[in-house]
């Protein structure tokens, strides 16, 4: 794995390091599949957006690219929603709702203004697509996580992102299960999110230290 | 180099204006290429819904063609005027297909269409709309549980009507785990839906 592509995933994870974009990853990781859709959908927005704000950077000047990013991320945002409303209704069914509060993320409005607005168009979209990747593992992660403790199954309701198919795989792990409820309400998200950052800060002190 | 950024500074408000005409003008096109498709999902999806609600060996005719426009803010919630759908079968009323906005839910309006026999009986309820917490509130949509299905059958004489509420205000109804105002929301619509379903059917002179 190149530098690039592990600092982006791992080292410097967006999720994990930063603590970017953490109302998203909070609220719609309840289950995995929730959690693999809002990923996918700020993949692509934070692709797009990276395209964007590295396309405009000889007009962006320092007073006003705040703005500028604002405007572009927004007006994005609601062209891709109304978009995929109508020309992919099957697909905005699923991902439309997670559509509009990806604007709350702060990791996208990140990405344009540390690296897409001082790198190549290239580059940008290959920041957007790695940045993008380390936040929807995370996110994944900690929706199988919540979602297992939290109603005994995975992947269930996975027929909504993947039609028929999925239903192979929506697994009941503990059958008749109570469910903890714990898990399933946002500090349940908090108590996952906190654990994934203790071990990953575990790796870290670990590489440091000297062998 | 300070005589360049100080001429610069003059055009940043032009820039910024620029950008804010250009990013107005692609969602203005955007909106413009769309609107028409959405409206017409939007309308075939009601139509599927009306297919699923109301069973066809209760009625004879289009019941697509026959509506009653209405607008009930107080009632039935609604923001705009809304069309009720009637239902007969040898020219008798056998069905109405009620719409009804609950406004009081989790985040924004839930539109329902209820399915109302004539003997006061619902066929089947379904949401036409809603923003409700994904995984959360959502819960209510026939694809992703069985919630709805507590309804078909029910009347305001069963349950009793003051036992149209969900089990924890001492109701009749499931309620969904860690979503409680969404159901509350719902189950008070179907009510009202009801409540009119009489009240139609005593003015017009059915009963």
């Amino acid at each position: 794995m190149s530098e690039f592509i592990k600092t982006r995933l791992i080292d410097n994870n967006a999720a994990l390091v930063q603590m970017l974009g953490l109302c998203p990853l909070l609220a719609v990781s309840n289950t995995a599949i929730n959690a693999l859709g809002m990923g996918v959908a700020t993949i692509s927005v934070v692709v797009i957006t990276n395209f964007l704000v590295s396309l405009i950077r000889p007009i962006t000047k320092k007073e006003i690219r705040i703005p500028l990013f604002v405007l572009l991320i927004a007006s994005v945002v609601t062209t891709l929603e109304m978009v995929m409303n109508a020309y992919f209704h099957e697909l905005y069914l699923i991902l439309g709702i997670f559509i509009p509060l990806i604007v709350t993320n702060c990791l996208i409005m990140a990405r344009a203004e540390a690296y897409a607005s001082k790198n190549t168009l290239w580059l940008s979209v290959k920041d957007g697509f790695f940045v993008g990747l380390g936040f929807a593992i995370v996110m994944f992660v900690i929706g199988m996580m919540r979602e297992v403790i939290g109603q005994g199954t995975l992947f269930s309701q996975a027929h909504l992102l993947f039609g028929e198919w999925g239903h192979t795989i929506e697994l009941t792990l503990v059958e008749n299960y109570s469910g903890f409820l714990l898990a399933v309400l946002p500090p349940g998200a908090f108590f996952a999110l906190a654990l994934l950052v203790a071990i990953k800060n575990k790796r870290d002190i670990k590489q440091k230290q000297p062998s | 180099m300070t005589s360049v950024g100080k001429e610069n500074k003059s055009w940043l408000p032009i820039i910024l204006a620029a950008m804010t005409l250009l990013t107005s003008a692609l969602l203005m096109i955007s909106h413009a290429l769309t609107a028409e498709k959405i409206a017409l999902i939007k309308q075939e999806k009601k139509r599927a819904s009306l297919q699923r609600l109301v069973p066809e060996e209760l009625i004879d005719n289009d019941i697509l063609q026959s509506t009653i426009d209405i607008f009930e803010p107080v009632q039935l919630g609604h923001r705009q005027t809304e069309q009720l759908y009637v239902g007969t079968k040898n020219g008798l009323l056998s069905v109405l297909a009620i719409p009804v906005t609950a406004r009081n839910g989790y985040s924004g309006d839930i539109d329902l269409l209820v399915g109302v026999q004539v003997n006061g009986q619902i066929t089947a309820v379904e949401i036409i709309a809603h923003k409700e917490t994904p995984g959360l509130g959502d819960l209510i949509e026939r694809k992703k549980s069985d919630w709805l299905e507590q309804f078909p059958n029910t009347s305001l004489n069963y349950p009793e009507i003051d036992r149209w509420k969900v089990k924890k205000d001492q109701g009749h109804f499931d309620q969904i785990t860690a979503a409680t105002i969404t159901p509350r929301a719902v189950v008070s619509a179907i009510k009202q839906a009801l409540l009119f379903h009489q009240q139609f059917l005593i003015s017009n002179g059915v009963i």
